[in-house]
């Protein structure tokens, strides 16, 4: 009974009402420009909330967070830009839909498909929190290595015409990901003497200007043919759409959960590889992943937002930040006078199911929100290239530098922008890229970090991977993955469905 | 041109007279060295409000982490000396010279407020089969190498501890780095590392709760944040001489700022530090206010940057001498 008044509370009080609708609509509009992230957000506004009693300070919040993360994908679709790295994944199909005029479409399907994850993450959050986060506990550096190794086969999925291509884009990310000083040794790397690389390459420049200044430049070959009209008809997605993907949302969203729960993955990472199990389970998409599938869009949605609810799971049960986010959050829970960790839940249990509460209702704020306005948002695909692609170079511009007020992170950005533009013209894909730089420093300390516990015993590093039971599963994951892209286990199945 | 470079020079000889009667006239910047939430975020933006209040300015705070909060520092140290931008630090550039990261440290700052500090405690799995500093330390005796000790990389609170331990008994850990002592203690509850010397701050609620098991504080006393963890002293006496020790936080200006505004910074930070707030925040986090400035203040940072680095030194975990950089030795 109380757990249920402190769940409405949010719903009841007109204040916290107001507060979770602002935040929401606040973190839809600065999550959709690029560069202004949800962490940026986040900590902005929490420093406001100081003043503020807990409640008020955690409800905008909790709208901030859900409507960033959906904000994200409205650039990522419309202009092949994502505002966030959660939103890459979105952008491989979703733009190709805006591209053949069902922007509008694109934009309401995954708005819907975005709650629906979001609520997964939170059924997840209210009903399983305490059991997720000793799962998570178990995951050893070996664990995220594999994790780590099974996000890299994406580049199959990502690389469109020639998977040699593909890997070399990724390899080209590992390398920019590594770039820096390295947190284990401090040791300086590929940074030539340079003292603005010690602290490595914002991968948010590297995004925005592969994708976003890169296209810019691309467009410009053919910046006089008319923009693609869009389908103004209907905007909401017909219902028998929605029902006809909701079992690959519920794949989608549990993937995004699991991955969110993990502390030190994220969104990003989540979406990816939702976006990967639908391009390998899915047999018949509604038109080939990459030029416009539906099922690309959604899975990447789903995840990405059910990822918020899972991110919060750590940190309301053990005090460990899930993302950078809930990073944030903790400080902020801090300056509030609460003691995040372990204790939360024993001393203020009331605090859990408030949080639970507001992402609820911002969850349906998201919905309202999201859908509304699409229609002038397609219209924004239709402006002349004349006036829309410097936008896109001053937004960009704007939104790197806005990361952390730094110069050289503009520069690197459009130095990316140029070498993603010939890249584009030879027929690399660019988002290979931002995985490497995601997956890159991962794999590259869960690897040492793997080997340092066995003390650099390769025998013992091996064996592990087959006698601890959760690496064993994610190992024989990995292979299932490996063979079922041979020639031979696919001429196996062939024959399996002939005969059958 | 010529006409543009006087009134260049116009501007900025009146600029440079206003601020020093008229600060602060504008909003400050304060820089943080390390990322939102950490344990320096937090403490930074648990002072502030007092000290904008104090200060009759807003303060802009600007988390640029990296590099071990090197580039924080580089920053602050290259821009104009007019008070105009703080930086809000940890302990970690007094370490800068000898771990090769920068030539930089808080000497080339004037620390305007070191608001407070940590203390360190080491903790064990809540099944580990020690129940003290003795026993762990025995244990890695018998099995060299095989103990693994959850660390985050040279300079950080539990490689400084790990060296200090070394300096006085003799014994061989195998040390996994994490990023900080969050993802640290997260590998420790999950059984992949053996023991973690951190912060009280980031253990005292896991150590509450039972989900971790504290070994020993790494104080010559028992603190009030953590009743009934016997202090390291208890096991080894020697470490006596190297404490107290543990990580601090402060504001910091550029050494070269005009007095008064020094002065007029000092006073705000006095202030804000000795407000309940702050207190407040800092006992939740099990950290100590210290509330110094000045010689006071220098003398603090001289005597830790010296025992540290020697220590460091003295055990081959260090990549230059102290001597290199006029460090005396304690």
């Amino acid at each position: 009974m109380d757990a249920l008044s402190y769940f409405f509370m949010a719903w009841l009080d007109p204040r916290l009402l107001m507060l979770t609708a602002i935040g929401t609509f606040a973190g839809i509009y600065v999550g959709a420009i690029p560069g202004l992230s949800v962490t940026m957000a986040a900590s902005i506004l929490i420093s406001f909330t100081f003043t503020w009693d807990t409640n008020s300070a955690l409800a905008l919040i909790a709208g901030v967070f859900l409507g960033g993360v959906y904000g994200g994908s409205r650039t990522a679709i419309l202009l092949n830009i994502p505002g966030a790295p959660s939103a890459v994944a979105t952008a491989l199909d979703g733009y190709p839909l805006a591209q053949r005029g069902e922007a509008g479409k694109a934009i309401g399907l995954g708005t819907v498909m975005s709650v629906i994850g979001g609520f997964v993450g939170i059924i997840a959050l209210a009903f399983a929190a305490p059991v997720i986060s000793s799962f998570a506990l178990m995951f050893a550096p070996r664990d995220y290595l594999l994790i780590a190794i099974i996000g890299i086969l994406l580049v199959g999925s990502l690389a469109s015409s020639s998977l040699a291509k593909g890997i070399f884009a990724a390899a080209l990310g590992v390398v920019i990901g590594l770039v820096g000083m390295d947190p284990m040794t401090a040791q300086a790397r590929f940074t030539f003497g340079n003292f603005n690389l010690m602290g490595g390459i914002s991968y948010v420049a590297a995004m925005i200007g592969f994708f976003g200044v890169a296209e810019v430049l691309y467009q410009m070959r053919t910046i006089d043919a008319a923009s693609v009209k869009q389908k103004i008809g209907r905007m909401l997605p017909e219902w028998s759409l929605i029902r006809k993907y909701i079992p690959l949302s519920l794949r989608s969203s549990a993937i995004g959960v699991t991955i969110g729960a993990l502390p030190g993955t994220g969104g990003d990472i989540a979406s990816l590889m939702a976006y990967d199990q639908a391009k390998r389970t899915v047999k018949n998409p509604s038109r080939p992943f990459g030029k416009g599938a539906y099922e690309g869009l959604v899975a990447p949605e789903s995840a990405n937002n059910a990822a918020v609810g899972g991110a919060y799971i750590p940190m309301l049960t053990l005090g460990i930040p899930g993302d950078a986010v809930t990073a944030i959050i903790i400080g902020a829970l801090y300056i509030h006078g609460l003691r995040p960790g372990p204790l939360l839940m024993v001393e203020t249990p009331h605090l859990f199911w408030f949080v639970v509460g507001s992402l609820t209702l911002a969850n349906i704020f998201l919905l309202i929100f999201g859908l509304g306005g699409i229609r002038l948002f397609a219209k924004m695909v239709e402006l002349p290239k004349g006036i829309i692609l410097p936008l896109i170079v001053v937004l960009a511009v704007v939104g790197t530098f806005a990361v952390q007020n730094s110069i050289t992170d503009v520069y690197w950005m459009l130095a990316f922008g140029i070498v993603g533009y010939f890249l584009k013209v030879y027929g690399f894909p660019v988002a290979p890229i931002i995985l490497g730089i995601i997956l890159g420093p991962l794999m590259d300390l869960s690897y040492r970090r793997a080997m340092i516990s066995v003390r650099d015993d390769p025998g013992r590093f091996l064996l592990e991977f087959i006698t601890n039971p959760l690496s064993l599963v994610l190992t024989l994951f990995f292979l299932l993955i490996v063979i079922s892209q041979t020639p031979i286990w696919k001429r196996l199945w062939q024959f399996r469905a002939k005969s059958a | 041109m010529i006409r543009k470079y006087v009134i260049a020079v116009g501007f900025a000889a009146t600029a440079s007279v206003a601020f020093a009667q008229d600060y602060p006239e504008r909003e400050v910047l304060g820089v943080i060295m390390w990322g939102a939430g950490g344990a320096t975020d937090v403490v930074a933006r648990a002072v502030t409000p007092a000290a904008e209040e104090a200060l009759g300015t807003s303060i802009v705070m600007l988390n640029r982490a990296g590099a071990s909060g090197a580039i924080a520092t580089t920053y602050v140290a290259t821009a104009p000396a007019d008070g105009y931008t703080l930086l809000y630090g940890a302990e970690n550039p007094q370490l800068y010279g000898v771990t090769g990261l920068s030539d930089l440290d808080y000497r080339d700052f004037y620390p305007v407020n070191i608001l407070g500090r940590g203390i360190g405690v080491i903790v064990a799995g809540p099944d580990a089969p020690w129940d003290s500093m003795a026993d762990l330390i025995e244990d890695a005796q018998s099995r060299p190498g095989e103990i693994r000790m959850g660390s985050t990389g040279p300079g950080g609170i539990p490689f400084t501890i790990g060296a200090m331990m070394n300096s006085v008994v003799d014994y061989d850990v195998t040390a996994v780095p994490f990023e900080g002592e969050g993802p640290g203690l997260t590998a420790l509850q999950g059984g992949h590392v053996d023991f973690m010397p951190v912060g009280a701050s980031a253990a005292a609620d896991l150590i509450a709760a039972g989900t971790v098991k504290a070994l020993a504080v790494f104080d010559t006393e028992e603190v009030d944040a953590l009743p009934g963890v016997p202090p390291i002293t208890d096991d080894f006496p020697e470490l006596e001489s190297l404490l107290p020790w543990g990580p601090f936080y402060g504001v910091w200006v550029r050494q070269d700022t005009p007095d008064d505004i020094k002065t007029t910074l000092t006073e705000a930070f006095a202030t804000a530090a000795a407000g309940e707030d702050f207190h407040r925040i800092m006992s939740a986090r099990s950290n100590i206010v210290m509330n110094i400035s000045g010689d006071e203040a220098q003398a603090f940072l001289d005597q830790w940057q010296s025992a540290t680095t020697w220590a460091l030194y003295d055990v081959g975990a260090a990549e230059n001498s102290p001597e290199d950089y006029n460090i005396p030795r304690p």
